[in-house]
């Protein structure tokens, strides 16, 4: 049973309460005490997470100093949770102050700026994930962001990293000349001579630059890889060695200022010295020139270099996914040409040109076919390279893409615009299978119409406003669309590309569109939510907490969310679509949001969500983020388990009884707040519970005819089924029959035993809504696995239908909520109470499949009767 | 609020907060002047008085007291707005002895600025 075997991973040493002879019981209000210490430790650290992430919205004016205090503050707050968390558990979890330290180095790491020193020297491409952005380059870590999106192709390769950059310049000796190049680059005010002489040495050193150790042997395997992902006997394997510099964003604006190798024969020698080629022209003169005057603030830069599979093309060329001399109009433009598509890149060669209209399907408006009696083909003997060569007189004429290709490729670059939210530049080729790959996207600069002096807010003043000054920003930027409402989550499978999505509340299961949304808005909701996190993350224009806006807005109708301004207009606001798009010198580009954004993604995500899963230790963090939740769980478990603990508990003055209208036998323990100080030392009246979530699920359970009190007939079977397997339920032996609730004013944890199933609710609830939290989790039954299997599917449509995101594995279920405001945090916790009363024994009832729709059905509809009249 | 052309000066050693001030409020209409440095800012100052002036507190050659002071008697109806990440209550009340509009400690959020900037416009006008 996977709870079991995650327990036992959690308590490596034997369960605590069976391990050594001698009980011994350490003070109750001293452990709550250290509890709370974990707590409020945890929280600061998560405070000061969620505050970065706001940050990141695009909503807030900070500086370096923020980032410096807050990553010092944090690293701190860090520090104390893991000493809290020791000092409960009597230093049971030494082994996070190892992982700390590690990923504590690693965010420093980010702050000075050496990311792109430390990892691997070579990667994978479909291995690279988020992480490795600073190590790949701009163009590597979009081009692997394509390798995620469904239906399109990318020809396999690697990445040369940064860090092979750094290894290169060490190797030779040049790393002095390069620190000196990037001081003079960093001069404002720096005379032209001794910088150009600089560049011009480092240029040429590079040229003849001897490999750092390692890495031809690390070049040998990936080739070796590569020839294996592409199968024996195909034709010689050639690549394209392609710049990609270090910056993650700024990478579309050095378009063509770095050098790109074509048909590089597949050795490592070979790759090497295109490599060479591509890393000195970081010193070309002509890159030098224009990062003087494009990037002035932009800092250091590395440069890392793309290695794919050259693909055999048939046909090569370039989409636009908005036509750049009329931006608004909806048309896509495409370029080609016969062969390798440098020729069109650089106008070498007379192209095709085609006109499409956006839209499901796109639609051909118009084609001009050139002349195109040259072609530019790989040469495929030993040293590669590219030749032009003749095209047949008769094939001249054709167009270079048949017409259904045309539109595939404007369906594959409509997804990628809605994916990076930009109008976009994308290079394609079709090889001669007739196989369609892109191979790099990049945004697409536009620029604003003609040399109209009109300010942008009178042009804005036509278009009829739906909101405007309301709600905050999650994440800024402009989106449009149409509006997909969305009520429930099943809403979320027939989300439309491009749409707008309008909800009610957010939620981060938005995440599964958040690819293909324009923008989203919320009428409740917070920046610092899961959701507004993720909206960061997938960079969608995101407001939330918009009063009523559910109600302004149809279904399907067209609307444009200014999330920057906090405006929302009907229809298609041309041109705040375009001002975004030509706004070049994007804020989410400067050298403060690139780091911030980088230590979120080393700090924030969240892997460790399960604390069932057998990564649930310390060794499975991988961001502070994880450590948080780790300790957090841990810290509540052993709460938990000291509460339960018979012998530290009974006896003391700590459990009481509650007193109930049901027999719920529920044992309270009292952490500060959670009763009236003047409740009795036993056997206390609901009227004396204070807990605010307590509160509420009570209110729930004592719902009229939630809890049924006659026993359900359990069969014979059922009963034997339970006898012969409740011994071997390692649970069955700690919860002597007592169902115990940790309560405080604000925070409920409530673990129940009804039947031989196993139900707890954890739950904070205060008027800070970011803090609000509940978990449930139901395990088990008395009667056989399908039964209790359909229970469980049963507990899971509820919870579904109420919003909450949930996860079954046979009889599990893991159900959460958090964001909310108090006043659905009570709702949703009362909702928790008439569930546990209300399936409290249905396991019996749970006959066929037909039940668990029947029963959910009744639940929903308030039917709570239906239990007694069927049972 | 009148069509007279809104001018901006807005000065910070942190070059992130000209670029990111100068974004947000030309897209809503101002003319905006960013410097790094508040000696080259003043300058601008008396060549071409602003009437709204935000700047940080703690600079290098010059601080935000000392901005405050001059823009004042350039042009005594300038209404100074000062950020910084580090006031003290003396510096405030120095600050507010000398006429500064507004105090904003960053981080903040831009539609903050944006409301004190409005209301220092409104001031303005009314004054006029």
């Amino acid at each position: 049973m996977a709870i079991v075997d995650a327990l036992k991973d959690l308590f490596p040493g034997g369960w605590p309460w069976q391990r050594g002879a001698p009980k011994y019981c350490r003070p109750i209000p001293l452990i709550f005490s250290r509890f709370r210490e974990v707590l409020k430790a945890n929280n600061r650290a998560l405070e000061l997470i969620a505050d970065m992430g706001e940050k990141l919205s695009g909503d807030y004016l900070f500086d370096q100093r923020y980032v410096h205090t807050t990553v010092e503050e944090l690293i701190q707050a860090m520090h104390e949770a893991v000493a809290a968390l020791n000092n409960l558990t009597e230093d049971r979890w030494t082994a996070l102050v190892e992982i700390l330290a590690e990923l504590e180095a690693r965010v420093r790491t980010i702050v000075t700026g050496r990311d792109d020193r430390e990892g691997p020297a070579l990667l994978w491409l479909t291995d690279i994930q988020s992480h490795h952005w600073p190590l790949v380059g701009g163009k590597a870590a979009h081009i692997s962001e394509l390798c995620q999106s469904p239906q399109t192709q990318v020809p396999e390769g690697f990445v040369i990293t940064t860090r092979s950059f750094h290894d290169l310049l060490d190797a030779n000796g040049l790393r002095e000349d390069f620190a000196r190049f990037e001081q003079l680059m960093a001069d404002g005010q720096v005379d032209e001579e001794p910088l150009e002489a600089l560049r011009a040495a480092l240029e040429q050193k590079v040229q003849q630059a001897q490999p750092p150790p390692d890495l031809i042997a690390a070049l040998t395997a990936m080739v070796e890889r590569l020839q294996e992902a592409v199968g024996a006997g195909a034709a010689p394997l050639f690549l394209a060695v392609r710049s990609s510099a270090q910056e993650e964003d700024m990478d579309f604006s050095f378009a063509g200022q770095f050098r790109s190798v074509l048909q590089v024969p597949a050795q490592p020698a070979a790759i090497f010295q295109a490599y060479l080629q591509v890393v000195a022209s970081l010193f070309g003169a002509k890159a030098v020139r224009y990062r003087r005057q494009v990037f002035p603030e932009g800092g250091p830069l590395s440069i890392a270099a793309c290695c794919q599979r050259m693909i055999s093309a048939k046909a090569s060329g370039i989409i636009y996914t908005e036509d750049p001399m009329t931006p608004g109009s909806r048309d896509m433009l495409v370029v080609g040409a016969f062969g390798q598509g440098q020729a069109v890149v650089e106008g070498q060669l007379p192209t095709d040109f085609f006109r499409l209209a956006k839209g499901e399907p796109p639609q051909l408006l118009d084609a001009t076919i050139a002349r195109k009696e040259e072609a530019l083909m790989g040469v495929a003997d030993a040293d590669g390279g590219l030749a032009t060569v003749k095209v047949t007189a008769a094939q001249a004429q054709e167009p270079c893409l048949a017409e259904a290709k045309l539109l595939e490729l404007a369906g594959i670059a409509s997804r990628l615009e809605t994916l990076f939210k930009r109008p976009q530049d994308i290079e394609w080729t079709v090889d001669t299978a007739d196989t369609l790959y892109i191979l790099q996207a990049r945004p697409l600069l536009l620029r604003e119409a003609g040399q109209e002096r009109k300010p942008l807010s009178e042009k804005l003043a036509d278009y009829p406003l739906i909101a405007t000054a309301q709600g905050r920003v999650a994440q800024q930027g402009i989106g449009a669309g149409p509006v997909c409402l969305v009520e429930t989550l099943a809403d979320l499978k027939t989300f439309p590309e491009g749409a707008v999505l309008v909800s009610h509340r957010d939620s981060s299961q938005f995440v599964q569109v958040m690819q293909r949304a324009a923008a989203i808005v919320t009428e409740v909701g917070t920046p610092v939510s899961h959701m507004a996190t993720l909206c960061r993350e997938f960079r969608v224009p995101c407001l939330v907490g918009v009063p009523e806006i559910f109600g302004k807005v149809i279904a399907g109708e067209e609307i444009t969310v200014d999330a920057d301004d906090r405006r929302i207009y009907r229809g298609r606001v041309v041109e705040l679509l375009t001002y975004q798009a030509a706004t070049a010198m994007n804020v989410q580009m400067a050298p403060e949001f690139r780091v911030l954004r980088r230590i979120l993604r080393t700090v924030s995500r969240l892997h460790l969500v399960d604390p069932l899963m057998q990564d649930f230790r310390p060794e499975g963090c991988k961001t502070f983020h994880d450590m948080l939740r780790f300790i957090h769980e841990t810290a509540v478990l052993t709460l938990v388990d000291i509460g339960r603990d018979e012998e530290c508990v009974s006896g003391g003055k700590v459990a009481r009884h509650l007193d109930l209208p049901i027999p719920a036998g529920i044992l309270v323990i009292d952490i500060g707040g959670g009763l009236a100080p003047d409740a009795p030392a036993d056997h206390v009246p609901y009227s004396a519970v204070r807990s605010l979530p307590f509160r509420a699920i009570l209110q729930g359970m004592l719902f009229p005819e939630v809890w049924h009190r006659a026993a359900m007939p359990v069969s014979f079977r059922d009963m034997m089924h339970s006898m012969l397997t409740a011994p071997q339920d390692a649970l069955s032996g700690q919860y002597t029959g007592h169902n115990i609730a940790i309560i405080s004013d604000t925070y409920v944890n409530l673990c129940f035993r009804f039947g031989y199933h196993f139900n707890i609710i954890d739950a904070f609830c205060h008027e800070v809504e970011r803090d609000n939290h509940i978990y449930f989790r139901f395990l088990g039954g008395a009667t056989d696995i399908a039964k209790r299997s359909r229970r469980a599917t049963l507990i899971a449509t509820i919870l579904e239908a109420f919003d909450f995101s949930v996860r079954t594995r046979g009889d599990l279920v893991i159900a959460r909520t958090s964001n909310l405001v108090q006043s659905e945090m009570e709702r949703s916790l009362d909702i928790l109470g008439r569930l546990v009363g209300f399936t409290r024994q249905l396991d019996v009832q749970m006959t066929d499949e037909a039940a668990v729709e029947r029963y959910a059905e009744a639940f929903l509809m308030g039917d709570y009767g239906i239990v007694a009249r069927e049972g | 609020m009148s069509d007279k052309v809104k001018r901006l000066l807005v000065i910070d050693d942190e070059p992130i907060v000209g670029k990111r001030l100068q974004q947000v409020f030309s897209k809503i209409g101002f003319e905006v002047e960013t410097y790094t440095e508040p000696v080259a800012a003043m300058a601008a100052m008396a060549a071409h008085p602003f009437d709204i002036v935000v700047t940080d507190l703690k600079m290098e050659g010059m601080d935000g007291l000392e901005v405050l002071r001059q823009a004042k008697a350039m042009n005594p109806a300038a209404r100074v707005i000062i950020i910084t990440g580090y006031a003290s209550p003396d510096t405030a009340e120095l600050a507010q002895q000398q006429g500064v509009f507004a105090f904003l400690a960053k981080p903040f959020r831009l539609d903050e600025l944006k409301q004190v900037i409005f209301r220092a416009l409104e001031e303005l006008e009314a004054g006029q």
